[in-house]
C-alpha cells in the first residue's frame, strides 16, 4: 500500500545564469521514531520518511538521509546554481510504501 | 505588635511581586514573545507547518460525509470565506449549550451529516478548526458577556483564578499576576487564546486550547479536567472573553 502526503516548495520562478537560489521544502509526516510506546506498553512501529532526493533537469543537486531523530514534518533547506531553464524534481520516500514528489519549473534568463 | 509588622511586611511583600491582570493594549500575544524565526514561521504560510492541516481542513470541508453525503461547503458555501469570524467568536451558547469550535464543528456533523462524531483532538477535527480558524484571521475576537453566557462566563472565572493542585497554584497567579516574568528562564505569556488551533514545535503538531490548558494543568501537578468537559469550555469562554477585541492569529506556531 503507497502512502502519500502534502508538500510544500518554496523557490523563485525566474533566476539569471549562474545565480545562487534557495529552496525550501516542507513535507507533511508524522515521523513516528519506532522508539515511542503506547498507554499500554506496546511498541508504536517506527513510520519515518528515509531518504528525500531533489533532481534538476534529471541532475541530482542534493540526497538526504533521514533518521529517527528528525522531527515531525522536515524542513529541508538547501541552495543550487541556476544553471538552465528546467524542471526541478523532489522525492521523498520513507517506510510502509510511503513516497511523494512534486515538479516546479524554473526559468533562466 | 510584632505581628502586625510581620503581616504588614509580608502584604508588602504579594503586592510587589503580584500585579493586576493586564486589561485593554496593555494585553499582549504570546506571539511578541516568540523569535524571529517562530514569528516568521507563523506568518509566512509556505513556512507554517499548520498549512498542512488547513489544506487538509479545506477538503474535508468539501468531500460529502456522513449518511447524508452532504459536505460543509452544502451549506456554508465553499469558497475560502464563508466562516469569516466565525472562530472569533466561539464558545457561545448554542440552545441551552455552551459550545466551543470543535464541539460545533460535531454537532453539525451529527445532525446534518448524520455521521459519527470526530474523536477530541482527532486529525479530520483539528484539520477542520484550522481551516475555519484561519478565515478569522486578523479579525478582533467577539466574545461578549451576555446574559446567556453570564453564568457560565462567571464559572470560568472562578476556575481561572482558583489554586489546585499539589502546586496549589492558579492559572491567574502566572498568566495574569506575574505575566512578563521569568519562569525557568522562559517569559511567562499572558495566555491569551488568540491562535488556537496552533502548532507547537514541541508537540509537532497541531493542537487545541483544550490540550494546552491540560498541560498547564499537568504542570501545577493537578488531574486535568477531561477533554471535552464542562470546565474546559467553560474556562476557554473566559479566555476567549479576557482576549476580547485582540486579533486571531490561527493557524499559530509556538515552541
Amino acid at each position: 500500500m503507497s502512502k502519500t502526503s502534502r508538500t510544500l516548495v518554496t523557490m523563485p520562478k525566474v533566476a539569471t545564469k549562474g545565480e545562487v537560489i534557495s529552496i525550501r521544502v516542507i513535507v507533511q509526516h508524522d515521523m513516528e521514531s519506532g522508539f515511542r510506546h503506547t498507554q499500554q506498553g506496546e511498541r508504536i512501529p517506527r513510520d519515518i520518511i528515509r531518504e528525500f532526493v531533489c533532481t534538476y533537469n534529471g541532475q541530482e543537486v542534493l540526497r538526504a538521509e533521514l533518521h529517527p531523530s528528525v522531527g515531525a514534518n522536515p524542513v529541508i533547506n538547501f541552495f543550487t546554481v541556476a544553471t538552465e531553464t528546467g524542471s526541478l524534481e523532489f522525492k521523498w520516500v520513507g517506510d510502509n510504501g510511503y513516497a511523494s514528489s512534486v515538479t516546479s519549473q524554473l526559468t533562466v534568463s | 505588635m510584632r505581628d502586625l509588622a510581620r503581616g504588614l511586611w509580608l502584604t508588602l511583600v504579594i503586592a510587589a511581586s503580584a500585579n493586576a491582570d493586564p486589561t485593554g493594549t496593555a494585553r499582549q500575544s504570546s506571539y511578541a514573545l516568540m523569535s524571529p524565526e517562530n514569528r516568521a514561521m507563523q506568518d509566512d504560510p509556505s513556512q507554517n507547518p499548520a498549512t498542512f492541516w488547513v489544506l487538509d481542513g479545506e477538503s474535508l470541508w468539501q468531500t460529502p460525509s456522513g449518511k447524508r453525503q452532504v459536505a460543509c461547503a452544502k451549506c456554508h458555501g465553499d469558497d475560502a470565506s464563508s466562516m469569516k469570524g466565525v472562530a472569533a467568536s466561539f464558545p457561545k451558547f448554542v440552545g441551552s449549550k455552551l459550545l466551543n469550535l470543535s464541539n460545533q464543528v460535531n454537532v453539525c456533523r451529527q445532525t446534518h451529516q448524520e455521521g459519527e462524531p470526530y474523536a477530541h483532538e482527532s486529525k479530520p477535527l483539528l484539520a477542520l478548526t484550522s481551516y475555519i480558524g484561519q478565515q478569522s484571521k486578523g479579525l478582533p475576537i467577539t466574545v461578549e458577556k451576555s446574559a446567556a453566557n453570564a453564568v457560565a462566563l462567571e464559572a470560568g472565572r472562578t476556575l481561572f483564578y482558583e489554586r489546585l493542585g499539589q502546586l496549589n497554584l492558579s492559572c491567574a497567579q502566572c498568566h495574569a499576576e506575574r505575566s512578563g516574568q521569568k519562569l525557568g528562564g522562559n517569559p511567562i505569556p499572558q495566555g491569551h487564546p488568540t491562535a488556537y488551533p496552533l502548532y507547537r514545535l514541541e508537540w509537532q503538531s497541531v493542537g487545541s486550547l483544550q490540550r494546552r490548558l491540560r498541560n498547564c494543568m499537568t504542570g501545577v501537578r493537578a488531574e486535568p479536567f477531561a477533554l471535552g468537559s464542562k470546565e474546559l469550555v467553560e474556562l476557554e469562554l473566559f479566555l476567549m472573553w479576557r482576549a476580547r477585541g485582540m486579533l486571531m492569529e490561527t493557524p499559530g506556531v509556538r515552541p
